[in-house]
């Protein structure tokens, strides 16, 4: 199976280099909606634009748009979830 | 001239001038070459002095199988360079010239660098091109090249060579040749067998776990996620000066908490609380080590490790300074602390500094804690400029010297000033900083980067008047990258690679594509092959093995360790770890096949497409014509058709950077035997109206 995102060889959606990226987003999320009230969606537009977020989590971040992972109620709350 | 004729081997050809100029009775040695090698003739004791230089090394080890498919290979020899190495043809006629004057000899004695490097080189010279010499070879034990330290250590020759030095060299030099070669054989062959095509992948003792480190923090840094926090900035005006004051706060986790400080105290009047004063002593500067001198020149001048040793180097054979390449932050007394002064106050920028110095009583430098057995920390010998140094050159020069003057320094004494500010119940911080008294600083001003804030007299209860309060929208930060000075010093504290070899490392990193840049980023193919050196054999990257050797090689030199017994244990654990990579070749070679498909792509990418904003520009070509242009990599989704033209002859690359008229990316092109020229892509460019 190959990366989503980069195509590297990976037995999930994901390469691990993507998946901590990914891990990332969802454990700071709480700290985003906490401070600035702002939806997963919004979150994860931020997150594009804001020049210290690193390169992968970018790239993430513009995997979930697109894929509709985008969605509140589908995207953190459930991966939140497997996370623990 | 009669009596015997001694051969002294140099390392360097400046070296072997300078030793026989200090080493001939009239100071006038007679320069001749054998097939246009130089070499010098002087005269000294009634003795015939022939001092030659190697270039170098002259000779390398290298594997028996020369075949570069086959590994595991653990038998290494030395060769003469010219066998093996393309770029090293000269050396044959060097080795010819030195067995030549060799043959002629009656006595020999080595006067290379004092270090392991230079006891291995010269070792190898006398046993292979001299014809078994090293045994009854005498050596020169110097650390700078001036006249007064060149004859002292002629008088003073020790009867034989460094052997334990010259066991640890030839180990380092076995070591990194069984890693080296096995692990960059055992991937290359990986790679060309699944995919066909030839490419240089490397890795090696030192390399794998350096490279790890960098790995480590890109994998930080790319996967980082900031998080919003706020803070607070504000000024204050006293005596019609306005001074930034800090919030007690640093952090604060809601935009509503700091909006609430900001209206509660922003044109409000505080009061001062609390005065602290606190007078402290900064110790002057320890002497300049390798290491040191790297950081330093790197944090001043931007020169990389590799830059500033070879300027060092230079200056060294100028004998302006002593030998670079030491650990030592020690000035032993014996360098003749008074007299380096003396010297250089004829120099007109330290006329007025050096007798400062020399009016004192007694000279006390203070030093680091850094030993080094073969050499002292780097200082300025004394002597002046003969020749006009290059700006570069004139920097370091300066710099070491200035270091120099200022260990021999007094504490300064500073003050810090740091009052309280009550406003609305929020508690802010004015600070100033002082020197009450330069000390060692008079010596190094120049290079000193500390600001002063001199604050007006504060009495407690005065009102202080803030003049703006503001709200900051910050983030957290990533960790930052390391530079080539950062790398190096982690590669100190790690205890890996030795002072000579650190900084060829990390431009070997660069060279073979794994990082680019000043700000260090690994690109694609570097995180593929620690990843695959990981999951394979992690042993070889790992940095406790390599420190692990390096004391091994320590021990040898200290005469507490056998060669054969570091070379057979490190066989042992090399071994299992090429039987695996064998086992998983077509998984390693699928990988690496990969990730140089990956690395070969990345390199053609010109910028983004400012067409349809999502694709990548990139240099391709027509199957139908095979001519090359540049297109957008979206076009093969269907969405973008946009595409430019390009020259069809000569090399083209990426310029990394875009067109300041029209944005769009631009290109580098090179013609053989003409200038490169850099231009933008866009056809359409304003830029190149008056060239239409």
């Amino acid at each position: 199976m190959k990366c989503k995102i980069c195509g590297r060889r990976t037995e999930s959606e994901l390469c691990k280099l993507h998946e901590e990226a990914r891990r990332n987003l969802l454990k700071n999320y709480e700290a985003w909606k906490r401070s600035m009230s702002v939806s997963w969606e919004e979150y994860l537009r931020e997150i594009q634009r804001n020049p210290f977020a690193g390169v992968w989590a970018k790239e993430v971040a513009q995997h979930l748009l697109v894929s509709g992972s985008a969605n509140e109620q589908e995207g953190p709350a459930k991966d939140t979830e497997m996370n623990k | 001239m009669e009596g015997k004729t001694v051969l002294i081997l140099c390392e360097k050809p400046t070296a072997a001038q300078r030793v026989a100029k200090a080493l001939d009775v009239k100071g006038n040695p007679q320069k001749r070459e054998i097939e246009g090698i130089p070499h010098y003739i002087a005269d000294r004791d009634g003795k015939r002095l022939v001092v030659v230089a190697a270039l170098g090394h002259l000779y390398t080890v290298a594997p028996s199988v020369k075949d570069r498919n086959v590994f595991p290979v653990f038998g290494f020899q030395w060769v003469p360079r010219y066998e093996v190495e393309r770029d090293a043809k000269e050396t044959q006629t060097w080795i010819d010239a030195v067995s030549k004057l060799a043959n002629e000899a009656q006595e020999y004695i080595l006067a290379t660098d004092y270090d392991v490097e230079g006891a291995t080189l010269g070792y190898t010279i006398l046993r292979y091109a001299c014809g078994d010499k090293e045994k009854e070879a005498k050596r020169m034990k110097f650390s700078t090249l001036t006249t007064g330290e060149l004859e002292k250590s002629y008088r003073e020759l020790s009867d034989h060579i460094e052997f334990p030095t010259v066991e640890a060299g030839i180990c380092r030099h076995f070591l990194d040749g069984m890693y080296g070669i096995n692990l960059s054989r055992a991937m290359t062959v990986a790679a060309k067998q699944w995919s066909g095509r030839y490419a240089v992948l490397s890795t090696g003792r030192v390399q794998g776990p350096t490279l790890k480190f960098l790995v480590s923090r890109e994998k930080r840094i790319s996967s980082f996620v900031p998080t919003p926090y706020w803070g607070i900035r504000a000024r204050v005006e006293i005596n019609g000066s306005v001074y930034e004051v800090e919030y007690e706060r640093d952090v604060m986790e809601s935009r509503d908490e700091a909006q609430a400080v900001v209206n509660e105290c922003n044109g409000k009047k505080g009061k001062i609380t609390e005065i602290e004063v606190r007078k402290f002593l900064q110790n002057p500067p320890v002497p300049f080590d390798l290491g040191s001198l790297q950081t330093e020149a790197y944090s001043l001048f931007r020169y990389t490790p590799r830059r500033t040793a070879d300027i060092a180097e230079r200056l060294y054979l100028d004998a302006l300074i002593s030998y670079p390449r030491t650990s030592s932050q020690k000035l032993p007394p014996i360098i003749g602390y008074r007299a380096i002064l003396e010297s250089l106050s004829r120099e007109p920028k330290y006329g007025r500094l050096a007798p400062e110095l020399l009016r004192r009583r007694d000279l006390v430098p203070r030093e680091g804690k850094k030993q080094d057995p073969a050499h002292p920390s780097i200082y300025p010998t004394g002597n002046l400029p003969e020749r006009s140094l290059s700006e570069p050159e004139r920097r370091l020069w300066d710099l070491v010297v200035r270091r120099f003057m200022a260990v021999f320094g007094e504490p300064a004494v500073k003050q810090g000033v740091k009052a309280s500010i009550t406003v609305n119940g929020h508690r802010f911080f004015i600070r100033g900083r002082q020197t009450l008294k330069e000390g060692w600083i008079v010596f190094y001003r120049p290079f000193m980067r500390a600001e002063e804030i001199v604050l007006p007299p504060l009495k407690e209860g005065r009102e202080i008047e803030f003049k703006e309060v503001l709200r900051e929208d910050k983030f957290t930060k990533p960790p930052p990258r390391y530079n080539p000075s950062s790398l190096l010093r982690k590669m100190e504290d790690e205890g890996i690679g030795t002072k000579a070899t650190r900084a060829g490392i990390i431009d070997t990193l660069y060279n073979r594509g794994y990082v680019s840049g000043e700000r260090a980023v690994v690109s694609e193919l570097g995180l593929d092959v620690i990843d695959i050196l990981n999951r394979y054999c992690p042993e070889v990257i790992s940095v406790e093995f390599t420190r692990e050797l390096e004391e091994s090689m320590e021990r040898i030199q200290s005469g507490n360790e056998k060669r054969e017994n570091v070379l057979s244990k490190a066989v042992t654990r090399l071994t299992p770890v090429l039987e695996e990579l064998k086992k998983h070749e077509d998984t390693v070679g699928q990988d690496l096949s990969e990730a140089v498909r990956k690395a070969r792509m990345q390199q053609r990418i010109v910028g983004d497409c400012p067409v349809c904003g999502t694709g990548k520009l990139m240099i391709l070509f027509s199957r139908r014509t095979g001519k090359r242009f540049i297109g957008c990599t979206s076009f093969f989704k269907g969405i973008c058709k946009a595409s430019y033209p390009l020259p069809q002859k000569g090399s083209v690359k990426p310029a990394e950077r875009s067109c300041r008229t029209c944005g769009s990316p631009m290109i580098r092109f090179k013609m053989q035997g003409k200038r490169p020229w850099t231009f933008c892509i866009n056809p359409s460019c304003p830029s190149k109206e008056g060239r239409r």
